[in-house]
């Protein structure tokens, strides 16, 4: 009689970041939503240095692409890469290494940006020794990842899956992109200077930044949705061929962008051009991957009235292809002339930071918990109610910031008959208010979301724990 | 108002040793990425490559 033998995966640090995952979740969205709500009422910093906006956007953007973003991609990636690879991790005791280490470094990360230090680069504030901590975690991930596929039984598994490529590229890239953005002359325990100086300094700046979009918040949450939606849809991706060539225009071409948040500076003016010009050649790879990704459903899309995780999951696909369309558009420079420092950059990177990257770990941590706890969720309909308050919660949020963006833009470059700028830069802030309100609103419905889910989450846990014990007693 | 040609003119001469390897990496990877795109989208490959398309759907249960 023949018999399988099931691989015996490693679980439990898979379950450690995923609850670590939507710990943060709540926390910075938290965060996002009170520094938002002190633009609308600044009385609300209580005159306290530690979080007065300032430092609190900082911790918010922090929490919730590194301590959000990072656990969700670190608990996706050796789930998917045990089960596409047919193998436990290469090193279990490595990865619980990587977990303690990764949130203490949190933790310490939000200490030192609450005491301001900084280095003040946008997405990577942290000071030299905490980023050389954060390098080094990064390597033990990619090295453990890496030996695991590897090590993978190449008669039974000769392909490696295409979600694997996607988290390779970004352990590959954020690795290479970090430790370069970050080469800095320490002058103290707590204080350094970067080694690149002006118009230099801006180009690798935002050439890490942009990246930090493009390979830590689309790459990785792309392997998510190659291995996810057709897990949760119970169908196979719609184009394989379709994924291998979106991969490799990603690749390519994203490493080009981010001259194009330096437009009209002291940059040489074609740089500006191709790094607009290839973002716009952009928009092609990314709908390819989002119509990728929704027409898995082709022929099944009824599913989506009842299944409310796959909701998640498809809505996110549509924020991206939205968010990878209004990204490009932004980067012409007549576009940019309009949009840059205003408002509508912030909905945009919302569209793509709530709508897109939030959703997809959504869709992707409910679906796993399930697995991973072998039990049903708790409550469907709290997983119903999360999503309208997490979409309606996105859309009042982007749409606010397009309102109040456009009118900055119109408010800063209107002219009366004398050529004197027709409004003061004190009335376009007050002319914001009202927008600002709906921003913050937005962010409490999203962050209600958060809560919501981990509370449902808990009690999952709970139940089939619960259901563990009576089994072991019965 | 610039001529087309103007803005595309490169001055050769000027290219520093740095340049050269930044253009000769970027032109080599861009040939990888036309090459990649062809195998993945030559009708022969297809059956090969579609055939991945199940591997998630029979991993775990």
């Amino acid at each position: 009689m023949d018999t399988v033998v099931k691989p015996q995966y490693n679980d439990g640090v898979v379950k450690a970041f995923t609850l670590a995952a939507i710990i943060f979740l709540v926390l910075g969205t938290f965060m996002g939503t009170y520094a938002a709500s002190e633009l609308a009422w600044p009385f609300l910093n209580f005159d306290t240095a530690e979080i007065t906006f300032g430092r609190l956007r900082v911790i918010h953007t922090n929490t919730v692409i590194y301590a959000f973003g990072g656990n969700v991609l670190m608990a996706t990636a050796f789930y998917i890469v045990q089960r596409t690879n047919g193998r436990p991790l290469y090193s279990n005791t490595l990865a619980w290494i990587q977990f303690v280490a990764f949130q203490v470094g949190l933790l310490l990360a939000v200490i030192s940006l609450a005491l301001g230090m900084s280095e003040a680069k946008e997405y990577h504030e942290l000071e030299w020794p905490l980023d050389i901590a954060v390098a080094l975690v990064w390597i033990l991930f990619t090295f453990n990842f890496t030996m695991t596929i590897a090590e993978r039984d190449k008669e039974k598994v000769p392909h490696i899956y295409v979600a694997n490529w996607f988290f390779f590229g970004l352990l590959i890239m954020v690795t290479y992109l970090w430790v370069l953005n970050g080469l800095a002359v320490p002058v103290s325990l707590f204080r350094s200077y970067s080694m690149f100086s002006g118009v230099q300094d801006a180009m690798i700046q935002w050439w890490w930044g942009h990246n930090a979009v493009g390979f830590f918040l689309t790459a990785g949450f792309l392997a998510i949705m190659y291995y996810f939606v057709p897990k949760q849809a119970q169908r196979p991706i719609y184009s394989y061929r379709l994924s291998v060539v979106h991969f490799w225009a990603l690749m390519f071409g994203y490493v080009w962008l981010g001259a194009h948040h330096l437009q009209y500076t002291a940059l040489p003016d074609w740089v500006g051009s191709l790094g607009a010009m290839i973002s716009l050649a952009m928009i092609i790879p990314s709908w390819g991957g989002a119509l990728n990704g929704m027409l898995t459903l082709s022929g099944a899309w009824d599913r989506l009235r009842t299944d409310y995780i796959l909701r998640f999951l498809i809505m996110s696909l549509a924020f991206y292809a939205m968010s990878t369309f209004e990204g490009p558009v932004m980067s012409a420079k007549t576009v940019n002339a309009l949009s840059h420092y205003t408002d509508w950059t912030v909905g945009h990177v919302h569209a793509g930071a709530l709508g897109w990257v939030a959703m997809v770990s959504i869709g992707a941590v409910y679906h796993m918990t399930m697995k991973l706890w072998k039990t049903e969720m708790y409550s469907m309909s709290l997983i119903n109610f999360h999503f309208w308050l997490a979409t309606i919660g996105t859309v009042f949020y982007i749409v606010g910031m397009w309102v109040s963006g456009i009118m900055q833009g119109l408010m800063w470059r209107a002219y009366d008959e004398y050529g004197t700028l027709a409004y003061t830069f004190a009335e376009s802030v007050a002319a914001m208010h009202p927008y600002y309100v709906m921003r913050a609103t937005g962010g409490v419905l999203f962050t209600t979301g958060a809560a919501i889910m981990l509370y449902n989450m808990l009690m999952t846990i709970r139940m089939a724990n619960a259901r563990q014990t009576n089994l072991a007693h019965a | 108002m610039s001529k087309i040609e103007s803005y595309f003119h490169t001055d050769w001469a000027a290219l520093t040793s740095q340049d050269w390897v930044g253009l000769l990496l970027t032109v080599a990877v861009f040939i990888a990425m036309a090459i990649t795109f062809f195998y993945a989208l030559r009708p022969k490959n297809a059956k090969t490559l579609e055939e991945q398309r199940m591997l998630p759907l029979r991993d775990d249960e």
